[in-house]
C-alpha cells in the first residue's frame, strides 16, 4: 500500500468495527475496507471474541424471492434507494445506514430481523449486477424485489396476496399455543 | 376547545416538530432525511434556522407537518385491516419507504 495514511486507516478501522458489530462477515470487510486480511481477522476476534465463520457467502438470488425474506429485502432496498437518491451517500455507507434503519423498523414492530448485514450487502450487489430489480405491485404500488428479465405486467406482491402457508412456521404455532395456554390458565 | 387554546396547541406542535426535526438533521442527516421524508434542500433549510426563526415560523395558525400516508391503501394499512399486525406494518413501511421525498417547490 503506497502512501499509507494513518488518518484514513483509523477511519477504515472504525468503520470495520462498526461493520463487525452489525454482523458483517470477513468477505464483506475485505471487499469494503482497505485493511489487510490479518488486521481484519484480529479486529474480528477482538470485537466478537470468536473467529469469523469460514466458508463461502450465500450466493443465490432465490432466497430474496421467497415470501418472508422478500418483504424484508424489499423494505431494505426501498430504504437504501431513498438514501442514495436523497441523502447523497454511497457504497457501504449507504448499505450500513439503510441496514440500521431496517433494524430499527424490526425493533419497533417487535419482529425478528430476517436480513443480516452480509445478506443486505449481497442484495445491493445483486442489484448493481442487475440480477435483481424491483417492480411495483399492481395493487398497493409498493416496490418489491424480483428477478430481472421476467414479465411483471400483473405483478401482485406477497403482502397483497399472501400465500396460504406464509408465516405459519413451527415457531409461530408454538407461540400461539403458549398464548392460548396462558389465556386458559 | 376555544380558538386561543387551539392556536396555542398548533404552535406547540409546530415548535416541537421543528425542534425535533432540527435535532435529527444535526445528529444524523441521512437517517433524518429518511425519517422525515423530506429532501436535502428542505433539510438544509431547517438545519440552519435560528431559535428566533423557529419561533416565528411555528407561531402561524397552520400545522407545518402533514400526513405522509396520502393514499388510500396506506391509510387502510396503517389502521390495520390485515389480520396480522406485523405484516400490516411491514407493508406500510415498504410503501412509505418507496415514496419520494417531499421537495421544496422552486
Amino acid at each position: 500500500m503506497a502512501g499509507k495514511s494513518l488518518v484514513s486507516e483509523a477511519r477504515q478501522t472504525h468503520m470495520a468495527i462498526d461493520l463487525i458489530q452489525h454482523g458483517a462477515r470477513l468477505q464483506l470487510l475485505e471487499a469494503e475496507t482497505t485493511l489487510s486480511r490479518e488486521r481484519l481477522l484480529k479486529l474480528y476476534k477482538e470485537v466478537r471474541g470468536v473467529s469469523p465463520p469460514k466458508g463461502m457467502l450465500p450466493f443465490s438470488t432465490d432466497w430474496f424471492i421467497s415470501w418472508q425474506p422478500n418483504i424484508h429485502a424489499s423494505l431494505f432496498i426501498d430504504i437504501h434507494r431513498y438514501l442514495t437518491a436523497h441523502a447523497e451517500i454511497r457504497g457501504i455507507e449507504a448499505t450500513l445506514k439503510a441496514f440500521k434503519l431496517y433494524l430499527e423498523h424490526c425493533q419497533a414492530h417487535a419482529t425478528e430481523p430476517v436480513l443480516s448485514l452480509t445478506r443486505a450487502w449481497s442484495l445491493v450487489r445483486f442489484f448493481d449486477a442487475k440480477l435483481l430489480q424491483t417492480t411495483p405491485c399492481t395493487r398497493c404500488g409498493g416496490h418489491f424485489v424480483v428477478h430481472t428479465l421476467e414479465l411483471y405486467d400483473d405483478y401482485v406482491c406477497g403482502l397483497c396476496r399472501v400465500p396460504s402457508r406464509a408465516g405459519k412456521t413451527k415457531k409461530a404455532a408454538e407461540q400461539a399455543r403458549a398464548l392460548e395456554l396462558k389465556q386458559a390458565a | 376547545m376555544d380558538n386561543a387554546q387551539l392556536l396555542n396547541e398548533i404552535r406547540e406542535t409546530n415548535l416541537t416538530y421543528l425542534l425535533l426535526a432540527q435535532r435529527m438533521i444535526k445528529e444524523d442527516k441521512p437517517a433524518a432525511l429518511f425519517r422525515l421524508g423530506i429532501n436535502k434542500e428542505a433539510a438544509e433549510l431547517i438545519e440552519c434556522l435560528t431559535p428566533a426563526q423557529l419561533l416565528k415560523i411555528a407561531a402561524g395558525n397552520m400545522l407545518l407537518c402533514r400526513f405522509r400516508f396520502d393514499n388510500r391503501v396506506l391509510g387502510d394499512m396503517l389502521s390495520g385491516y390485515v389480520k396480522d399486525k406485523i405484516m400490516a406494518s411491514s407493508h406500510a413501511a415498504v410503501l412509505m419507504a418507496g415514496q419520494g421525498a417531499e421537495p421544496i417547490a422552486a
